[in-house]
């Protein structure tokens, strides 16, 4: 296949990067340009292990995901109940958390452990690409932050999906959408924190703030803790299940959060830029893409050809 | 036979009258010579059926039971009487009760003249707007000692007896001593419901607003929402939910000090000697949140979203709903484009051959596109 601009680019970083030799990086080469131009014949003909394949998240970020996971939902469940009081559900949904003098104290408690895992992501974030700084492989592409490309991978996924295009763009590790869910999730939390705060140390936020300011703030606040939170609910239950069960492909679940590992069938399809990492960073998965391509005969190269030519000679 | 049943009947009706004789009270001036008979009542000329039905054995537990009815309605002279235009008002001087501490004839008229002096306080009779007031009996009703308990518990009463010796007086101090005890504070969600049952009430609301527009007159900014911003402020939603430890109407409103008369003597806001006036509110605050100071007090404790009452929350809210909707409307949209967008990758190749679990069933194996 043709890589891109942006994609060769990304191959050419990850080989330097890997300090990788000239054979090697010929063998790269000959195979990505053997592949078939057409990305979606290649993950739909790849091995996967429903599992995963590649590696992806490190334990931190799974615990993470985890910490998010339970305490978002516990939360949700111990606050809905205080904001929708008059809500016919309200009562007895209370009732099951333990009833507000038990959910009061569960909220807290878990609020702090959100707190928590909040300073374990910032921590981890910064430590690991600092290191990977200091040993020289880096690259700004590979992380959730914001890039423009972003913007025209949204906007070439957007002429995908209406049939306007032929087919997906080629994304990163993390495509727009996750960094869009992502740096919502992250605002989120903070507002949560913040006027979570604002409510269980309403004397401490009007000692600091001045008084022409004191009482907006704690309204805001007021406001924004039961807005963010539905509106987090409801990201969650139509956007993040969307896209991690219920999409076409994803049903019923991802393994991720819990393995670290993405399927390759999905790494190729939605971040087929990492994919090309992986194929610089591990021998072994350059070998599985080959065998499966030369099985399923769609690599076509020449050595493909000659002995496709051969077995049908003999045959 | 009938012999028989002349002396059946004469018997239950023995049996009837002492048990009503040991509950009733001392009828000394014969009022219940007419009001005991249920169908004493009238329509008065505003078309209200009123009853004038006094049943002995139920007064006879109540905690007046002791107080000849002309103490409180000093009113009837004569037998029978003429038509009564007053009422029953609290602060009159009983005759036969004298008050144990001092001797004098017993009398609600402290708590009374308290409650005068509030924003409360009324006349019995009243036909302007003040007859929206609360009087005694619209928080106090004649209540029976100890609704739950038949009688005094015999266990208790066996003691008493052995040296106050009168059975009677032993049941009357038990009654009276327990119902102070059991019932000394009504629980929080009973305060919200009884300052609700008025303030709560739009059309009272309304013709005060509306009145007080005409006279010129002040009227607490928040007394068109007092109940329902108080219901959803976390004071009162936690109350609803029976959290004991937030704040109540009264915990506010009234002073801390004695509050069995504070709530009695409830002013608003706008007269300084009420505790959530300007100047005692931070006083006020601190009852609870010790950390709390005069920025602490600007906080709204009855907040409200309308545009006439908070500027700021009624746009804060339309900006979230609007962001809300839209990013809801955004994802679902995009959820839904994505899924009819990716039919050209075959949702029926997806749901049987996709990077899922189904991956495991044989029907994925050695496929090829």
């Amino acid at each position: 296949m043709q890589l891109s601009n942006h994609a060769s680019s990304v191959l050419e970083t990850s080989m330097q990067q890997n300090k990788i030799d000239d054979a090697e990086k010929k063998e790269i080469e000959d195979l990505i340009s053997a592949l078939p131009q057409d990305r979606v014949v290649i993950y739909k003909n790849v091995v996967s292990n429903p599992i995963g394949d590649i590696y992806r998240y490190n334990i931190h970020i799974r615990i993470q995901h985890m910490l998010t996971f339970v305490t978002f939902l516990t939360l949700a469940f111990t606050g809905l109940p205080i904001y929708f009081f008059d809500a016919i559900w309200a009562e007895p949904f209370n009732s099951l958390m333990g009833g507000v003098n038990v959910s009061r104290i569960i909220h807290r408690t878990i609020a702090a452990v959100m707190i928590f895992s909040m300073i374990y992501h910032i921590v981890t974030i910064t430590l690991g690409p600092l290191a990977r700084i200091k040993l020289g492989i880096f690259d700004i592409r590979r992380t959730i932050i914001p890039l423009f490309k972003d913007i025209r991978d949204f906007k070439d996924d957007i002429l995908y999906f209406s049939g306007n295009r032929k087919e997906r763009p080629e994304m990163d590790k993390f495509n727009y959408k996750q960094k869009i869910h992502y740096f919502a999730a992250a605002f989120g939390n903070l507002v949560m924190v913040i006027s979570g705060s604002s409510f269980l140390f309403p004397a401490f936020w009007a000692s600091i703030l001045p008084d022409s300011m004191v009482a907006h703030f704690q309204e805001l606040m007021r406001i924004s803790h039961p807005h963010e939170a539905l509106l987090a609910l409801l990201v969650i239950a139509f956007w993040h299940w969307y896209n991690v069960h219920l999409a076409p492909g994803r049903f019923p679940m991802q393994w991720t959060f819990l393995t670290g590992k993405i399927t390759r069938e999905h790494q190729i399809e939605e971040h087929f830029l990492e994919y090309l990492r992986n194929l610089v960073e591990d021998p072994e998965e350059r070998e599985h893409l080959r065998d499966m391509m030369e099985s399923r005969e769609l690599l076509n190269d020449d050595d493909t050809e000659q002995k496709m030519d051969a077995g049908d000679s003999s045959s | 036979m009938i012999n028989k049943l002349t002396i059946i009947a004469l018997f239950i009706n023995v049996v009837l009258y002492s048990n009503m004789a040991t509950a009733s009270f001392d009828d000394d001036e014969a009022c219940l010579m007419c009001h005991k008979y249920p169908n004493m009542a009238r329509i008065t000329d505003d078309g209200a059926r009123r009853s004038y039905y006094v049943m002995p054995e139920i007064f006879a537990n109540t905690v007046h039971r002791n107080v000849p009815c002309r103490d409180c309605h000093t009113y009837i002279n004569e037998l029978p009487h003429k038509k009564v235009d007053t009422g029953v008002t609290c602060n009159t001087e009983c005759h036969s009760i004298k008050n144990p501490a001092t001797g004098k004839p017993f009398s609600h008229k402290i708590i009374y003249d308290a409650y005068s002096k509030s924003v409360h306080g009324r006349k019995k009779i009243e036909t302007s707007l003040e007859n929206d007031k609360p009087y005694c009996i619209t928080c106090h009703t004649n209540p029976l000692y100890n609704p739950k308990e038949e009688a005094p518990p015999k266990h208790i009463i066996d003691r008493c007896v052995l040296c106050h010796e009168d059975e009677k007086f032993a049941k009357q101090w038990y009654k009276h001593t327990s119902r102070r005890i059991n019932e000394v504070k009504r629980s929080s969600i009973e305060i919200v419901a009884l300052c609700s049952s008025c303030h709560e009430d739009q059309k009272l609301i309304d013709r005060h607003v509306k009145q007080a527009k005409i006279d010129e007159r002040a009227l607490g900014k928040k007394f068109p929402v007092a109940v329902e911003s108080y219901k959803h402020s976390f004071h009162g939603k936690l109350t609803k939910y029976g959290f004991t430890k937030t704040a109540n109407c009264l915990d506010c409103h009234a002073e801390k000090d004695n509050y069995y008369k504070s709530v009695h003597e409830i002013l608003p806001s706008r007269h300084e000697d009420s505790p959530v006036s300007k100047t005692n509110r931070v006083e006020t605050c601190k009852r609870c949140h010790i950390y709390a100071d005069e920025s602490y007090a600007n906080l709204d404790p009855h907040p409200t979203s309308y545009q006439e009452d908070n500027v700021f929350r009624y746009y804060t809210e339309i900006i979230y709903s609007l962001v809300g909707d839209f990013a809801l409307a955004a994802l679902i949209g995009l959820s839904i484009l994505e899924t009819i967008g990716r039919r050209r990758d075959g949702v029926a190749w997806r749901l049987l051959h996709g990077s899922s679990w189904r991956r495991k069933s044989k029907r994925g194996r050695d496929r090829k596109i």
